[in-house]
């Protein structure tokens, strides 16, 4: 009986699809500290309690929906944890009474137990000293605003490799480029000979290869390199056609195109595999970046230049056997560039010393088949941002743009805010004009706090940020729970991006505007 | 001011917002480019047919406004799904400020709604969502009025529909949308502005999905967009186990629940054709037990590939709160709604890109004019039949189609159709002539479709 298993895979069905074993398993080890329960900071753990089996800490919780009246009297951090189980028996919760400034100021070891932090409403002040702890533990931490219409989100994350970056529509056909083994398959068709049934169900990868050798032959070797070759190329195939809506043909014709391009290693990977990282290989180099240096060697030499072969095909008219086949071979090639590629690691961990299976073999497969998409992003710290690099020319050119919907000035009303309250006490209930006019004062220290000089930030106030300083504080503090729903998905979303080391994070604030239902993101 | 009258004026408000719409479709803005591109770390997704929307740089209403709450308490707000979405909405509208909500949703809970619908918990499996759902939302939130309805959306005529303000769809099915949305376009009475009913609408597909705001007649429709949806890939477990019906079903039963059980410690490899035939084998055979035909390597592997890909997750919590914002906007006045449609992608950062989807003037549902098709005059009937299914703007099923004075294939009642089934095998040339017009009806379409015919020899 397996009737254990069998309920667990179809309670997490949803998520298995997207995940894939390996990011559930990190999901499951993941210790997730939650500051100022908010009603976004409840929805974020909302969110991450049903896909996961993250441990839970948080307090201070504020009314939301998941307390009812039942709870008055009860600790609210304890209610809320209570509830939260309720939605996953599996979870461990925790709550903590004391405040975060507390724990921030006098007890920074407090944070070491966790392998996230997420602050929702946590003041600049208190962000930045927390953003150290995190930084010197390397623990991910998202800073999470969220007032009336508007939400941001910022991540501090160390640095973040991603092997499983999930491209959409990827494959590496090799057109111009063809390995041996596939050559020599496609020298098994006699097209002549063949039928119209088999003619039609000829792979296209055949067709096309096919013909590039009928051109090659024909063309000194060289491959239609012009526009113009091409669509003389597109002819050489329309000819050949038995009926004039051969799909397996016309598929081939589809992809004639992308002769345009050459195989090789993409700029954004070659950056990767130039990076000090990647030359400068010892036993504390990550997994990441020792595979990607064997990768560079492989490219160097068995590779001839290219990466290994991701031995993935697209779906293509065929009939099962053929394509079987040809994904066979395909595959057979992977495999083999695998094998080199694996053995390059396991030189380069003896040679630092290390075992020579300390690396998964599976992350090894998953490298050399996602090779060409893999991604790397260093974020910046959250002192860098706020003292000592901000970024004042940039943000200075966001905000003179004219497009009125770029968010970055929901950003800086944002930090005037922040400033606001630490100077004025709470935004909520006081008069709109009154509110405004500290406002204005406070979104030009803030500009001049980034660099911007004074006349500059006076005059950007005034004509530029006022109308969303008016609606600001028309928000009269208030957090809207559909906003905070809003945001609660957003964040868990990236939480489990960078848990998992899936898919593509922000990097590395991202600011939601509910009144044009708009997103953007920016390098601060 | 009295609740009738605030009434009258938000829809006054909002038909005033609806002529500027509707000028801004005049002035030749061009039409959007509906390919997705990602967002670089520095740039800012936006489309510039919304910077000359008067109100984008205007003030909102103080969110502490008396008024804000009168308007909510005095709308009556219609959810269709109590699903993933639906269970999100639910809960947002409750806490937003909504007290008269109505719910419908035709399902019981299953064990594998659990972990993302998280009104429900394991004692009510078997149970309506709907009922559950409005339960648990009362009892969190004394003061609002939800009314549950268990059933299907075709159940309720134009009387029950009318009675809403707004309604707000968390759905996964094709299907109910275009019923809905055709449901509330032929609602619309030009006399009485009240007839018209704005349609939030939202839906996922993996990482991927799309926040909108429909003013029936006004902005474009649900059916306008068709063509920019596929058809749904993910199935109900309890279809998967008990009874499949398409081939999709006996290859998910292969990967879901065999796979797992035959090799508990193993994950199948989509890229392994081994992997790959073993379920696709499985998959035969389950077929071949039901009495099934099509499963095939491809679809096996179409499938698999797929569901990796798809699925619905966290972007379900994220559009659901983005179309509570556009009903509470809606409803309040208290800034403008989206005009019209927000996409999102989520596996490359957060992306969006918002802008005004167009009307499409030969729109079934919504439009004045009939859809123009050039037909091969030797093209027999059931190949032009064939034509139509394929249409990724219709999507149609089961079409019948006739002209203003015969039948030319119709699908039902039985004596019909065998009375029309010899036209099948003729051309189109000998049915019908240049300029006719072709009445269409199909099962997947809410309403008939007219065709405007030219023979064309290819």
């Amino acid at each position: 009986m397996t009737a254990i298993p069998d309920l667990k895979a179809q309670k997490y069905d949803r998520q298995l699809r997207l995940w894939a074993a390996s990011g559930q398993a990190a999901l499951e080890n993941a210790n997730v500290c939650l500051l100022n329960a908010t009603t976004t900071g409840t929805e974020i753990l909302k969110n991450l309690i049903l896909p996961d089996n993250a441990i839970v800490d948080q307090k201070d919780v504020s009314s939301n929906f998941f307390l009812d009246t039942s709870c008055i009297g009860k600790s609210k951090s304890l209610a809320i944890v209570e509830y939260l189980r309720e939605l996953n028996e599996d979870v461990k919760g925790h709550h903590d009474e004391r405040s975060p400034e507390y724990l921030i100021v006098e007890e920074p070891s407090f944070f070491d137990q966790f392998t996230m932090i997420i602050a929702t409403s946590l003041s600049d002040t208190l962000a930045l000293k927390l953003a150290s702890i995190c930084e010197a533990a390397n623990t991910p931490l998202f800073l999470v605003k969220c007032l009336g219409f508007t939400g941001m989100f910022r991540i501090q994350a160390g640095e973040n490799t991603i092997i499983e970056t999930h491209p959409e529509n990827f494959s590496d056909l090799r057109l111009d480029m063809p390995f041996p083994a596939f050559l020599e398959y496609v020298k098994e068709f006699d097209f002549d000979k063949m039928d119209s049934s088999e003619h039609g169900h000829v792979p296209f990868l055949v067709v096309l290869q096919h013909y590039l050798q009928v051109w090659k032959a024909a063309h000194d070797g060289k491959l239609p390199a012009s526009y113009s070759e091409r669509n003389e190329f597109k002819e050489l195939l329309k000819k050949d056609m038995r009926s004039y809506d051969e799909e397996n043909f016309e598929e081939a014709i589809s992809h004639v195109w992308r002769l345009a391009s050459t195989s090789g290693v993409p700029s954004e990977l070659k950056s990767i595999l130039d990076d000090p990282s990647c030359e400068n290989i010892t036993k504390d180099s990550t997994n990441f970046w020792i595979i990607a240096r064997a990768i560079r060697d492989f490219v160097q030499n068995e590779g001839s230049g290219l990466l290994p072969l991701p031995g993935k095909l697209p779906d293509m008219k065929a009939d099962t056997k053929g394509y079987v086949r040809l994904q066979q071979i395909y595959r057979q090639k992977a495999i083999e560039d695998y094998e080199a590629v694996h053995s390059r690691v396991q030189g380069l961990l003896t040679s630092v010393g290390l075992l020579s299976d300390a690396i998964d073999s599976r992350e090894i497969e998953e490298f050399c088949k996602f090779a060409s998409h893999v991604k790397v992003i260093r974020y910046r710290r959250l002192e860098q941002e706020y003292l000592t690099e901000p970024n004042t020319t940039t943000i200075c050119q966001w905000l003179e743009e004219s497009d009125p919907q770029n968010n970055i000035v929901h950003y800086v009303i944002f930090r005037a805010a922040d400033l606001f309250v630490k100077e004025h006490g709470s935004l909520k209930g006081r008069d709109e004009e009154e509110t405004v006019q500290l406002l204005e004062d406070c979104t030009t220290n803030v500009l001049t706090s980034i660099g911007i000089p004074n006349n500059k930030a006076v005059a950007l106030t005034t004509d530029r940020l006022k109308p969303y300083i008016i609606n600001f504080a028309r928000y009269n503090g208030a957090e809207l729970p559909n906003i905070a729903s809003l945001m609660g998905g957003l964040v868990a979303q990236e939480v489990i991006k960078i848990i998992t080391r899936q898919y593509i994070p922000v990097n590395n604030t991202c600011i939601y505007d509910g009144m044009n239902a708009t997103t953007a993101t920016y390098v601060l | 001011m009295t609740v009738p009258e605030a009434k009258r004026q938000r829809r006054e408000n909002m038909l005033d917002t609806q002529e500027e719409n509707a000028h801004s479709l005049d002035s030749s803005s061009p039409q959007p480019v509906e390919t997705v591109t990602y967002a670089n770390e520095d740039s800012v997704m936006t489309d510039s047919s919304q910077v000359e929307e008067p109100e984008t740089n205007g003030h909102i209403v103080p969110l502490n406004s008396a008024e804000i709450t009168t308007a909510l308490e005095s709308c009556k707000i219609l959810v269709i799904g109590a699903g993933g979405l639906g269970c999100e909405i639910l809960k947002n509208l409750a806490l937003t400020g909504f007290n008269d909500i109505h719910v419908i949703d035709m399902d019981t809970i299953d064990l594998s709604n659990l972990n993302r619908q998280f009104l429900f918990r394991s004692a009510d499996v078997g149970k309506s969502k709907a009922l559950v759902a409005a339960e648990f939302v009362m009892n969190r939130m004394p003061g609002v009025k939800i009314t549950p309805y268990m059933g299907r959306i075709q159940d309720k005529d134009e009387d029950y529909y009318s009675q809403f303000q707004i309604v707000i769809c968390g759905l996964d099915s094709i299907e109910a949308r275009r019923w809905i949305n055709a449901m509330l376009v032929s609602l619309v009475d030009d006399e009485s502005p009240e007839s018209l009913i704005p349609m939030v609408d939202g839906g996922t597909e993996g990482f991927k999905g799309q926040a909108r705001v429909i003013l029936p007649t006004i902005t474009s429709c649900y059916e306008c967009s068709l063509d920019m949806f596929n058809k749904p890939n993910s199935f109900p477990i309890c279809t998967i186990a008990n009874t499949p019906r398409l081939p999709e079903h006996c290859i998910e039963w292969a990967s879901v629940l065999e796979w797992p059980r035959v090799f508990p410690d193993k994950k199948y490899d989509t890229d392994n054709p081994e992997h790959i035939s073993w379920l696709y084998e499985t998959a035969l055979t389950r077929a071949k037990k039901f009495n099934i035909d099509g499963v095939s390597y491809f679809l096996t592997q179409g499938v698999l590939v797929l569901r990796l890909v798809y699925g619905k997750f966290l972007i379900s919590m994220a559009l659901s709160a983005a179309c509570c914002n556009e009903a509470f906007k809606i409803a309040t006045s208290v800034a403008p709604f989206l005009n019209n449609y927000m996409m999102y992608t989520g596996n490359d950062g957060v992306y969006t890109y918002t802008f005004e989807h167009q009307k499409k003037p030969e729109c079934p549902v919504c439009g004045t004019v009939a859809i123009k098709i050039d037909i091969d005059p030797d093209m027999i009937l059931e190949d032009f039949l064939d034509v139509l299914k394929e249409k990724p703007d219709t999507q149609l099923k089961k079409p019948s189609l006739r002209t203003a004075t015969k039948a030319l294939y119709m699908q039902a009642p039985p004596p019909l159709e065998k009375a029309s089934r010899p036209n099948l095998v003729l051309k189109m040339g000998d049915l019908v002539e240049d300029g006719d017009e072709i009445t269409v009806t199909d099962v997947a379409l809410p309403v008939s479709m007219q065709l405007k015919v030219k023979l064309i020899t290819k």
